[in-house]
């Protein structure tokens, strides 16, 4: 690449009528004009975009691309470039520049001439597809759980078919010696699991001395990580979580000699002293395991039992009966295996990359996933131990196996290699099995999402397994495998109503979960804050603010509406009593009268409705104000880069120099905002500060931990701004209120929102289904009333049928 | 599904320990000459073998006992009379400890801890209820003595093999403990065990032997993709070329070491299997001890009150129920008897393979003169419940007792015979072991 020098302005005009002759035989634009405009380009705006627009690291790394008409292009670089002079590029010769820029490389039809237009590239499964898949692979093999299998014969038949509840089915015996389990008493619904019976009993058909108590169900994990438990008890007790469901299961007898289950938390043999055991278990989100609490007391002088647990960015509490309900579920396959980080650098993770640690990652698994086959053959296979058929069980298990796997029929080579050539030299069918699985596992046809044939429509096989990615992060189910074997993912009617039908699944709100977490940065910041300033925000409040934003988030959601202009112009805030007491209490406060949306009461928080100035929905939710501050203050820039760039999607290029703030270099009396009016002061900084700013002080009547102020420092919070906007207004903001109003207008806003939503979803640049997806999905999405769940479905729909062949070309260039 | 012969053999061989090639196994030796060492001091090692339920006295023990007299061995025992040089009998040593819990409980949690067992919550038969024992278990003893020093360190120290115990821990299905509450759980699964022995060396080798497909399926997939995408895919096939290198390297570097096994036994953990898993177990613990991974193993058959119905001795009925029956029950006096003959014929396969397999490390002698054997049982006799005259067998030639003899000792308690046995393996400190009380004499002489 030429290097290029900074020329003085005077100079360039000069220079201009002589260097345009010898230019034009080297530069492709045709036109005087553009030949005009390559010059400019070269000596103006190369060195920081790079001599064909591709950018220059640490400059503007970006490739010079984008949507903006002709016109659109020549105002801006009349109003904004070069940045250090932006007067230096005004009138005919920005708009020459930008002729030639729009035509050389920035259009999309430039881009596609130069096959710089983004593509749909093959990518392998992520980390949370690839959990995803194991799991669902094994789950579509496992048999539902039986229904009432442990429970006698004079159950109640209506209490085992009852719908759904929260809590857990608890049944109350009266023990007798090595019989534990032996008088049922009693059965109900319990809550919490949080007792103590002192000296007594916890029925009065039961005698104190000896009962026991087994409490069964269901435990929904909303996130994927580890989950800790605790029971706690003088007595005895054993847990059990995500065990297979065996049915028909044992009275407990101490004498008993059949095999059980393992047990992950084992404290059934006690002296009678208090104790606590502790057990950790990794748990996929989006997903309900099977959980079971057997207690006894056996003549010691007190009975208590407490089951607590801490979720990843939990704290230690009693597990709350919000997450778990009496549904009877089977064991669900969690692969444990760490696996190198997915590649972020687009700000979404994507399998676009293999390496070592992947591939050693990979084969880790797929032992981890065989051991797991191998281990649970007989059930799901579907034979008894010695039946005489069992290798016959065995090949078709594993033949069906991998069609799930690949997400299609298998081919007739395929077929014949798992169940004739693997079996040939079977030593045992588990070792067999175990190859097969390992094979399969490895094989790229599992390992990665998308292999449909190069210029070929996709087959109805390919729209399922695309939809189940966009949806869910994983293979799809049988309905929609039985649709694919039929046909009905024909028209975009069949393919939407599909698509709708698997927005309701657990796997689906999992997904769209993991969208807002990325969009709001949730995983990446440290919310501690310092304790002598602000002493009562500790963890259990911190915990308490991300469960209230994720409230927040599902209510807007999962609401019918499902309207994302509620998730930055809601007036209410989901709260808790203790939050209520840290963030009720200012002039910002709720007022008495409210029309709050009808939210499912949950433990106990509960809409909260805020002035209209006091709150604006994810704007100005503590968590957020938290996590965009410093341990000690407000942080104007990173709320007000958070916002150009995740809501009211504006671009920013990075910063050309570090700049460390530091505390004792302003006056002591100085504002947040007047410090940070000096310190980007600079040229180099004020191009970005100018839009960043105005969206951070927006925000200054909000503390570090997200509490109303009007005073920093003794001085009335000034807020008040003038904001220029992408496309050249002047708009006065003073209030979170009025970023929130401009954002939920503003079509950059929406298409970023949009734009986010896609790569989440589909984990590709919206541009390679067309250069005009982003446009197309935006102007749905706003004639449908700004409707999230439609927006889902609708782009897991486009991105499924998508057909290289029939895709719509660009049109021309006028 | 039953092992039969021919796959047993299989998974010998695959797990390299056919007796002929147990000297290479050990493969130390090799190791050692190349380091430039001498001779070094023949290793001691322990194993305690436990049968539940109580014996058959009249069975069990000689006619006559004596510290001169050769030992004559009974017809239960006959499967031990290639040892019998090397084996001796104690009667007369008692488990005298008492406190919470029914025999059962004391007999198996009391055995190697020779200490009381703490009050607690699970109720036996009889009696009052109790927790887990409240101290150290001998074979942990042995071993935390052995972990301590520089010279007799291993990877592993000690490894708690079990056949058929029951997926549950209380007082009945433990027998070693770290410590007071805290009890150890046996191993009972091969599979189980050989990963843990030989970590994933044989998933390894599955994996290999998959990859020859998976590269197919690479080339077949990459036909159908644009340039561009080809490229992600190339990479990946180097990567996988990359991994067929790096376990080839892997085996060829532990062929020399340890001959890691290429494919999992996958026996399915029945009763009806429980023969065959018990050789493996052995097998197992065989070839731990010759590659020094530990010095002191245990091997638990069941659990004391163990139901194991034995339908390869033509037992149907359960063993607890049967060791209940008077001895004038002829019927099941002779199952009790085929019952105690088959775990001795197991003690003495696993006392075989041992005196097949040379001392590692150039020590000379068999492995099995420098390994002490101690078989025993939670109670004396089934249908009396005693816990005194526990069923003590002694085989091989680690502790250096004097043996092809038998002793009545006539009420010992047993933690006299566990002081002579840490003396044995080394440990001339240890003066009292479990309960104070019961150790006034110290160790019992058995030179």
């Amino acid at each position: 690449m030429r290097s290029h020098f900074r020329i003085p302005f005077f100079h360039l005009v000069f220079s201009l009528a002589l260097w345009s002759a010898l230019a034009a035989a080297s530069v492709i634009g045709s036109t005087p004009q553009a030949q005009l405009g390559a010059v400019i380009f070269r000596d103006m705006c190369a060195s920081c975009h790079g001599t064909d627009g591709q950018g220059v690291a640490n400059k503007y790394d970006e490739p010079l691309a984008g949507s903006r008409s002709l016109s659109s292009l020549a105002r801006f670089i009349e109003r904004k470039m070069p940045e250090e002079k932006p007067e230096a590029c005004i009138g005919d010769e920005a708009r020459q520049v930008a002729d030639y820029i729009y035509n050389e490389f920035y259009s999309f039809e430039a881009r596609r001439k130069k096959g710089l237009i983004p593509r749909i590239e093959l990518a392998r499964l992520t980390l949370p597809q690839y959990r995803n898949a194991a799991a669902d692979l094994l789950g579509l093999f496992t048999p539902l759980p039986t229904q009432g299998g442990e429970r006698g014969p004079d159950d109640d038949k209506e209490v085992s078919n009852t719908k759904t509840e929260s809590g857990l089915r608890a049944e109350y015996y009266q023990s007798k010696g090595m019989s534990k389990a032996d008088q049922l008493q009693l059965q109900r619904i319990d809550r919490d699991i949080d007792f103590d019976f002192g000296e007594g009993s916890p029925s009065a058909n039961i005698t104190a001395d000896q009962f026991t108590i087994i409490w069964d169900g269901a435990l929904a994990a909303e996130d994927t990580g580890h989950y800790e438990f605790r029971v706690r008890t003088e007595n005895g007790a054993r847990l059990y979580l995500n065990s297979e469901n065996t049915g028909g299961r044992r009275k407990l007898r101490d004498d008993s000699s059949v095999v059980g289950q393992a047990a992950l938390i084992d404290a059934w043999v006690s002296s009678g002293e208090m104790r606590e055991q502790t057990a950790r278990v990794f748990l996929l989100g989006g997903r309900q395991y099977p959980l079971r609490l057997e207690f006894f007391k056996y003549k010691e002088k007190t009975a208590s039992v407490r089951l607590e647990w801490k979720p990843p960015h939990g704290t230690w509490a009693v597990l709350n009966h919000h997450y778990v309900n009496t549904a009877r579920v089977s064991r669900t396959f969690v692969v444990e295996t760490p696996f190198p980080a997915d590649d972020r650098s687009f700000g979404y993770e994507r399998g676009s990359s293999v390496s070592r640690a992947w591939q050693g990652a990979v084969m880790n698994a797929s032992i981890a996933t065989a051991a797991e086959v191998v281990n649970r053959l007989p059930l799901l296979a579907g034979f008894e131990v010695g039946d005489p058929q069992r290798m016959e069980h065995v090949s078709e298990f594993v033949a069906r196996f991998a069609a799930y796997a690949y997400r299609r029929p298998l081919t007739s080579a395929e077929d014949h290699l798992l169940r004739e050539v693997l079996f040939a030299d079977a030593t045992n069918p588990e070792a067999t099995v175990r190859r097969a699985i390992l094979f399969v596992l490895q094989s790229p046809n599992f390992l990665y999402t998308d292999l449909a044939p190069e210029g070929e429509s996709p087959s109805q096989h390919t729209i399922a397994s695309r939809l189940s990615f966009a949806l869910w992060d994983s293979i799809p189910d049988k309905q929609l495998l039985d649709a694919a074997i039929s046909g009905a993912l024909t028209t975009a009617e069949q393919i939407e109503a599909q698509a709708r039908r698997m927005i309701a699944d657990p796997r689906a709100r999992a997904k769209i979960r993991g969208f807002f977490h990325e969009w709001l940065e949730l995983d990446e910041r440290d919310l501690a804050k310092d304790k002598s300033l602000f002493p009562e925000f500790d963890e259990a409040v911190i915990a308490d603010l991300r469960y209230s934003l994720n409230l927040f988030l599902e209510q807007v959601v999962w609401s019918e509406e499902s309207d994302y202009r509620q998730l930055l112009l809601a007036d209410y805030l989901i709260l808790n009593e203790h939050l209520r007491g840290l963030y009720e209490s200012n002039p910002g406060g709720p007022k008495p009268a409210g029309s709050a949306p009808d939210v499912q009461p949950s433990i106990d928080f509960i809409p909260v409705v805020f002035p209209a100035d006091g709150r604006a929905g994810v704007l100005t939710h503590p968590y957020l104000l938290s996590a965009f501050a410093y341990h000690n203050n407000t942080s104007p820039i990173h709320r007000g880069v958070f916002l150009t760039r995740n809501i009211v999607g504006r671009r920013l290029k990075p910063p050309p120099m570090a700049v460390a703030f530091k505390e004792d270099e302003f006056a002591p009396d100085s504002t947040m905002r007047e410090k940070i009016t000096q310190l980007t002061r600079d040229k180099a900084c004020i191009s970005c500060h100018s839009v960043i700013n105005p969206l951070g002080f927006a925000l200054e009547n909000y503390d570090a931990v997200g509490r109303w102020r009007t005073r920093d420092k003794d001085k009335p919070v000034d807020t008040k701004s003038q904001y220029v906007t992408d496309e050249g207004s002047t708009l006065e903001i003073q209030s979170a209120r009025d970023v929130a109003n401009y954002a939920v207008t503003s079509e950059s806003a929406h298409r970023a929102f949009v734009t986010q939503v896609f790569h989440h979803l589909v984990k590709q640049n919206p541009s390679a289904y067309g250069p005009d997806t982003v446009d197309h999905l935006r102007s749905q999405f706003e004639d449908g009333s700004f409707n999230i769940q439609n927006l889902v479905i609708r782009i897991a729909a486009l991105a499924a049928s998508h057909d290289h062949k029939t895709a719509p070309q660009p049109e021309p260039t006028p | 599904m039953k092992l039969t012969q021919h796959n047993r053999r299989q998974f010998l061989r695959d797990l390299g320990i056919s007796t002929a090639a147990i000297p290479f196994v050990a493969g130390l030796p090799t190791l050692l000459r190349a380091a430039g060492a001498q001779t070094v001091p023949a290793r001691k090692r322990l194993i305690i073998l436990f049968s539940p339920n109580g014996t058959l006295p009249d069975e069990f023990w000689p006619d006559e006992f004596g510290p001169e007299k050769p030992l004559e061995l009974k017809p239960m025992l006959k499967a031990l009379d290639p040892f019998r040089e090397q084996t001796l009998l104690i009667k007369g040593v008692d488990n005298k400890i008492r406190g919470d819990g029914d025999n059962h409980m004391r007999g198996m949690s009391c055995l190697l801890t020779a200490t009381e067992l703490n009050p607690g919550n699970i109720q036996g038969g009889s009696d009052t209820p109790a927790g887990w024992a409240s101290g150290i278990s001998i074979d942990q003893q042995v071993r935390n003595h052995l972990q301590s020093r520089e010279e007799t360190r291993t990877r592993f120290g000690s490894i708690e093999f079990g056949v058929a115990v029951p997926n549950r821990a209380d007082p009945w299905t433990r027998m070693s403990y770290a410590g007071n509450n805290k009890p150890l759980a046996p191993i009972d699964d091969p599979g189980q065990m050989f990963e843990k022995l030989y970590g994933g060396a044989k998933d390894r080798g599955s994996v290999a032997s998959v990859l020859d497909y998976v590269k197919d399926d690479l080339r077949r997939v990459s036909k159908n993709l644009s340039p561009e995408d080809r490229t992600l895919l190339e990479e990946h096939m180097q990567l996988v070329r990359q991994l067929e290198d790096d376990i080839a390297a892997a085996e060829k570097q532990n062929e020399l070491v340890h001959p890691e096994p290429e494919i999992d036994p996958n026996i399915e953990l029945t009763n009806d299997n429980t023969p065959a898993i018990s050789r493996m177990q052995i097998d197992l613990m065989v070839n731990a001890l010759a590659n020094d991974m530990t010095r002191v193993a245990t091997l638990q058959y069941m659990r004391s009150v163990g139901q194991a119905r034995m339908r390869w001795l033509d037992v149907e009925e359960g063993h607890h129920s049967l060791s209940h029956e008077k001895d004038s029950n002829e019927d099941a006096y002779a199952k009790l008897k085929r019952i105690n003959s088959w775990f001795a014929g197991e003690l003495a396969y696993l006392a075989k393979r041992l005196a097949e397999t040379p001392e590692p490390g150039g020590a000379g002698g068999t492995m099995l003169d420098n390994t002490q054997i101690v078989w025993l049982n939670e109670l004396g006799k089934g249908n009396s419940h005693t816990l005194s005259s526990i069923p003590f067998a002694l085989i091989g030639g680690g502790a250096g007792f004097k043996t092809n003899r038998a002793l009545n000792l006539k009420g010992v308690p047993h933690n006299r015979l566990w002081l002579a046995l840490a003396r044995g393996m080394g440990n001339d400190e240890l003066t009292t072991f479990g309960t104070d009380r019961y150790c006034i004499d110290g160790a019992i002489d058995l030179s």
